[in-house]
C-alpha cells in the first residue's frame, strides 16, 4: 500500500519547477511533524501545525493548481490512514488479553466465564454466542421482509406507492437505535416477562426482534439497487414470451440480481453484529451459553453490549479483553463487508456484459 | 416494466367466483387485524366485541375463510365455477403445507394424546406426508385450497372448541419462557389469516400463473403495509408517550418549554430538562461537519478528476467500505484508545466531535464521488475549450454543480450521526443529568506556552440528546421524581431526540426532491 501511494504521489506531483514542488515538501513534512508530535501527546504540536496552516496559506495564495492537488492527495491518504490507525490501536490494547488466556479466549466453555477480578478469566465465547443468535433472529426476520420490500418497491409498487415506502424505509433507517432500544426495553421486555412468564427482562428473541427491524432498511435498500440495476431488456424478453409479471420476477429479475441481493443481505447481518445501544439496554448482562443452544429466550450478553456495559469500570486486562472483543467484531464485519463488496462488484461485471 | 401489460384491451364483469373470493381475502384481512391487534395488545383477549369475545371472532373468521375456500376448490374442480388452474400446484406450496401438517400431526400427537417421541415423529411425518401429497397430485384448484381450508377449520375448531382458550399455557423444558394463550392464539390466528388469504388470491386470479401471482403480490403488499404500520405506530407511540413530559410546566403562548430549555440538575431548577443534551448534540454537529466535510470532499475531488482509475482508487474504495461498515461501538474504542489519551486523558467534547467526523467522512466520500461523476463530461469539456486550467474547472464549474448532491448527503448523514449513541458513550459523556451547558463560543482563550490557544469547554466532557436517553434508563432514576418518573423523562427525551433526527431527515430528503426538481426543470 505505501508503494502505491508512493506511486501516485509520484504520479501527480508537480513537475513544473519553482515554489509548487517546495510547498508539497515543506507542507507535507510539516504536517507529518504535526502527527508525530500529536502521537507522542507533546504540547509542541501546534507549533508544526502552525507551519502547515501558514504553507497552506502561502501555497493558495501563490500556486493554487497545485496547492489545490496537493491537499487533497492528503485527504483521501489521510482517509486510508485513519482506518489503518483503527487496526493498529484496536489489536495493539487487545494483545495483553489475547496473550493472558491465549485461544481459551475463543474456546473456553466451561464456567467461569468472565471474572474481572482475582484469578481473572476471560472467554468471549458466551459473547459470541450472543451475538450469533441475536443475528440469527433478526435475518430470519429482516431478510425474506426485506427481499420482498425491495421487490415491491422496484418492481410492483405503482408510483404513487413507491413515493409513500421509500421515503417510509428511510424513515426507518434514521430512527436512533438508542430508541429502538428504549421501545424494547419499555414495551417489548416487559411484553414477554408478562405475557411469557420469563424470569427475568430481556432474552435474545426480543433483541434480534429489535435488530432486524434495525437491519431491515439496510437490506432493502442495497437489494433495491440491485434489482433496479437489472437490464430493462431482460425483463420485457420474458414479459414479450408470455410470461406473468410474478413469473418474471421470480424467474429472470431475482436470479439475475441474486449476487446484489446477497450481498445486501451480507450488509445486513454486518449492521445487525454491530448493533449496540439495543443490546445494551435490553439485555441482562449474565455471561451464560444458553442450554440447549436453541433457547431463544435465554438473556445473556452480546460482544457489542460488553463493551458498552462495562467501559467504565474496565482497566487493565479487563478493558484488554474489551478491546479483544472489539477486535472479533471489526475482523467480523469487515470481511462482511468486502465479501459483499467483490460480490457487487462481479455482478456490475455480468450485468454490464463483461464477464 | 413494459407498459403493455397495462393496458386494458379486454374489460371483464367481476363474475360470482372473484366476489366470493375477494370476500375470502377481505374475511382474512379483517381477522389479520384483529389479531395483530390482539398480539399487541389494543384489544383483550376475554374482552366482548359485538357480543362475541374476541377470540371467538378468530375462530369464526377462521372456519368461515375455511369452508369458502374449500368451495372455491371444490367448484372449480367440479367445473360448475371456471378457473385456469395448472395440473399441479407445485412443490412450494406443497412444502409450506407439508411443514405445517408435520407440525400440527408431531404437536397434536405429543401434547394432546401425550404420546411418547417414536410415536409422534412418525404421526408428524405421515400427517406432513398426506398433506404434500394432497397439494402435488391433485389439479391445482384442489392442491392449493383443500389442504390450506382444512387447516383453517382446524385452526377455528381448535379455539372455538376451547381446547386453546384464555388460561391455556404450554411449556417445555427446553426453552425458557413459557406461551400462552395471549400471544399463541394471535399468532396462530394471523398465520391461518395469511395461508387463507394467499390461497383466497390465488382463486381470485383464477389459478395458474396470473392466480400465482396475485397470490404472491397480495402477500409482499401485505408484508409492505406491515413494515410501514410498525413504523409509523412507534413514531406516533414514542410521541403519545412523549408528549405529556416534554410539556410539563409548559406556556405555549409564550413559547416556554422548559423541558427544552431548562438544565438538568440543579438547585434552581424548577422542571428538569434536556438543555445540555440538546446544546451538546448541536455542538457536535457542528464540530463534526467542520471536520468531516473538507476532508470528505477533498479525497471525492482528488478520486474522481485527479487519480487515475487503478489500484490507488481500490485502495481507497476499501478502506472507504471499511470504514463505512465498521460498528459504532469500534469507533469509541479507537477513540478511547488513540484520543483521550492525547486529549487530557478524560472525556471530552472534542473527542467526541473527531470520532463522529470518522463516522461521517466515509459517507461524505460516497456521496460526494457520486455528485462529482453524475455532472456531465460536457461540462468539464466546455471549461477546458475555454482555457479554463483544471483546478480552476474543478472550483467553479465541477464543485458549484455536485453541490446539491453533497449537502443532501451531508444533511443525511448528520442525521444519523445525531443518533449515534456507542462513540460519544465511551470518550464523551459522563455525568447523567449535568448541571450545566457547554459554553464553546465564549471559551476561547489565549495561553502563553503551547498550544497557545485553549478552549475549556472543548475539553470537557458534555451531553447529547442519545446519551441522554441511555443514562436516564441505566440509571433509572429521575432527576425530579415528584414531576415525572425516570420512564416518563426517558419518553419525553426520546420524542426530543425523534424530533431532531426526523427534521435533519425531513429536510435532507426535501432538499433532494427541491435540487431533484431544479435539475430537471
Amino acid at each position: 500500500m505505501l508503494g502505491t501511494i508512493g506511486a501516485t504521489i509520484r504520479e501527480n506531483a508537480p513537475v513544473d519547477a519553482g515554489d509548487a514542488g517546495h510547498i508539497w515538501v515543506v507542507g507535507g513534512l510539516s504536517l507529518a511533524l504535526a502527527f508525530a508530535l500529536f502521537f507522542v501527546g507533546s504540547r509542541f504540536t501546534v507549533l508544526p501545525l502552525a507551519a502547515f496552516v501558514v504553507t497552506v496559506g502561502y501555497g493558495w495564495y501563490a500556486h493554487q493548481a497545485g496547492t489545490a492537488k496537493g491537499l487533497t492527495l492528503l485527504t483521501t491518504v489521510f482517509a486510508v490512514l485513519i482506518l489503518v490507525l483503527i487496526v493498529v490501536f484496536l489489536v495493539a490494547r487487545s494483545i495483553p488479553a489475547f496473550s493472558y488466556m491465549g485461544i481459551d479466549i475463543l474456546t473456553k466453555t466451561s464456567k467461569p466465564f468472565w471474572n474481572t477480578s482475582g484469578e481473572e478469566v476471560y472467554s468471549l465465547v458466551p459473547m459470541i454466542v450472543g451475538t450469533l443468535t441475536t443475528t440469527a433472529i433478526a435475518m430470519v426476520f429482516a431478510a425474506p421482509l426485506g427481499v420482498a420490500s425491495a421487490l415491491f418497491i422496484s418492481e410492483i409498487a405503482p408510483d404513487w406507492a413507491r413515493e409513500i415506502v421509500k421515503p417510509g424505509v428511510e424513515l426507518m433507517a434514521g430512527i436512533p437505535s438508542i430508541v429502538y432500544g428504549f421501545i424494547g426495553f419499555a414495551i417489548i421486555n416487559e411484553f414477554m416477562y408478562s405475557e411469557m412468564r420469563l424470569p427475568g427482562f430481556g432474552s435474545y428473541i426480543a433483541v434480534g426482534l429489535v435488530i432486524g427491524i434495525m437491519a431491515l432498511p439496510t437490506v432493502v435498500s442495497v437489494a433495491e439497487d440491485a434489482l433496479a440495476a437489472v437490464p430493462e431488456s431482460m425483463k420485457s424478453g420474458s414479459l414479450a414470451m408470455g410470461a406473468t409479471d410474478w413469473q418474471t420476477m421470480k424467474n429472470v429479475t431475482v436470479p439475475a440480481a441474486f449476487s446484489g441481493v446477497s450481498a445486501a443481505v451480507l450488509l445486513g447481518v454486518g449492521r445487525a453484529i454491530g448493533e449496540t445501544m439495543a443490546a445494551t439496554v435490553m439485555l441482562g448482562h449474565t455471561k451464560l451459553i444458553p442450554d440447549p443452544l436453541y433457547d431463544v429466550f435465554a438473556n445473556g450478553e452480546t460482544l457489542t453490549s460488553v463493551i458498552a456495559f462495562e467501559y467504565g469500570n474496565a482497566s487493565g486486562l479487563h478493558m484488554s479483553a474489551l478491546f479483544a472483543a472489539g477486535v472479533i467484531l471489526f475482523v467480523t464485519v469487515l470481511f462482511l463487508s468486502i465479501g459483499s463488496l467483490l460480490i457487487e462488484r462481479r455482478m456490475e461485471r455480468k450485468l454490464g456484459g463483461k464477464a | 416494466m413494459s407498459q403493455a401489460t397495462e393496458s386494458v384491451f379486454v374489460g371483464d364483469d367481476t363474475t360470482g367466483f372473484e366476489r366470493v373470493a375477494a370476500g375470502v381475502v377481505g374475511v382474512g384481512i379483517v381477522t389479520f387485524l384483529l389479531a395483530a391487534a390482539g398480539l399487541l395488545q389494543f384489544v383483550a383477549l376475554g374482552q366482548s366485541v359485538l357480543g362475541t369475545p374476541v377470540y371467538d371472532l378468530f375462530g369464526y373468521g377462521l372456519v368461515a375463510m375455511g369452508v369458502a375456500t374449500a368451495g372455491l376448490g371444490i367448484g372449480t374442480r367440479a367445473g360448475v365455477l371456471s378457473a385456469d388452474p395448472d395440473d399441479a400446484a407445485g412443490i412450494l406450496p406443497g412444502t409450506i403445507f407439508g411443514a405445517i401438517g408435520f407440525a400440527t400431526g408431531g404437536l397434536v400427537a405429543s401434547q394432546t394424546f401425550g404420546l411418547g417421541t417414536p410415536v409422534w415423529i412418525a404421526a408428524a411425518l405421515s400427517l406432513g406426508g398426506a398433506v404434500f401429497a394432497l397439494t402435488v397430485f391433485p389439479r391445482e384448484d384442489v392442491g392449493s385450497t383443500i389442504p390450506a381450508a382444512s387447516f383453517l377449520v382446524f385452526l377455528g375448531g381448535v379455539v372455538l372448541g376451547d381446547v386453546i382458550a384464555v388460561g391455556w399455557a404450554w411449556t417445555t423444558p427446553a426453552l425458557t419462557g413459557t406461551f400462552t394463550a395471549e400471544v399463541v392464539l394471535p399468532l396462530l390466528t394471523v398465520m391461518g389469516s395469511l395461508i387463507g388469504v394467499w390461497s383466497a388470491a390465488k382463486a381470485y386470479g383464477g389459478f395458474g400463473p396470473s392466480g400465482r401471482q396475485a397470490g404472491a403480490f397480495l402477500l409482499i403488499g401485505l408484508s409492505v403495509f406491515g413494515i410501514l404500520s410498525v413504523l409509523v405506530i412507534l413514531v406516533v407511540f414514542v410521541f403519545i408517550k412523549g408528549l405529556p413530559t416534554v410539556l410539563t410546566g409548559a406556556d405555549l403562548a409564550q413559547l416556554e418549554i422548559p423541558f427544552i430549555m431548562n438544565v438538568s440538575a440543579g438547585l434552581y431548577v424548577t422542571v428538569p430538562g434536556v438543555l445540555p443534551a440538546i446544546l451538546g448534540t448541536i455542538w457536535l454537529v457542528v464540530g463534526t461537519v467542520v471536520i468531516a466535510v473538507p476532508i470528505g470532499v477533498g479525497a471525492a475531488v482528488f478520486l474522481t478528476e485527479y487519480a487515475e482509475q487503478g489500484r490507488f482508487t481500490q485502495v481507497v474504495e476499501l478502506a472507504t467500505n471499511g470504514l463505512w461498515s465498521t460498528p459504532s461501538v469500534v469507533f469509541g474504542l479507537f477513540g478511547l484508545a488513540f484520543l483521550v489519551p492525547r486529549l487530557g486523558n478524560a472525556p471530552s467534547l472534542l473527542a467526541g466531535q473527531i470520532v463522529l467526523s470518522f463516522m461521517l467522512l466515509p459517507l461524505v466520500i460516497i456521496t460526494s464521488r457520486e455528485s462529482i461523476k453524475s455532472v456531465p463530461d460536457e461540462y468539464r469539456d466546455a471549461s477546458a475549450a475555454l482555457g479554463v486550467s483544471r483546478w480552476e474547472t474543478i472550483k467553479s464549474v465541477v464543485l458549484p454543480a455536485a453541490m446539491p448532491g453533497i449537502i443532501t448527503g451531508v444533511i443525511l448523514g448528520v442525521g444519523r450521526i445525531a443518533g449515534e449513541t456507542a462513540p460519544i458513550l465511551l470518550v464523551m459523556t459522563r455525568s447523567v443529568f449535568p448541571f450545566g451547558t457547554p459554553n464553546v463560543l465564549s471559551g476561547f482563550r489565549f495561553t502563553t506556552s503551547p498550544p497557545f490557544i485553549a478552549n475549556d469547554a472543548l475539553l470537557q466532557s458534555a451531553s447529547a440528546l442519545p446519551y441522554q436517553l441511555y443514562a436516564t434508563i441505566t440509571a433509572g432514576q429521575s432527576p425530579r421524581p415528584e414531576l415525572f418518573t425516570a420512564r416518563e423523562f426517558g419518553w419525553g427525551t426520546a420524542m426530543i431526540l425523534l424530533v431532531v433526527v426526523l427534521g435533519l431527515y425531513a429536510i435532507g430528503v426535501l432538499s433532494r426532491i427541491y435540487f431533484r426538481r431544479k435539475l430537471n426543470a
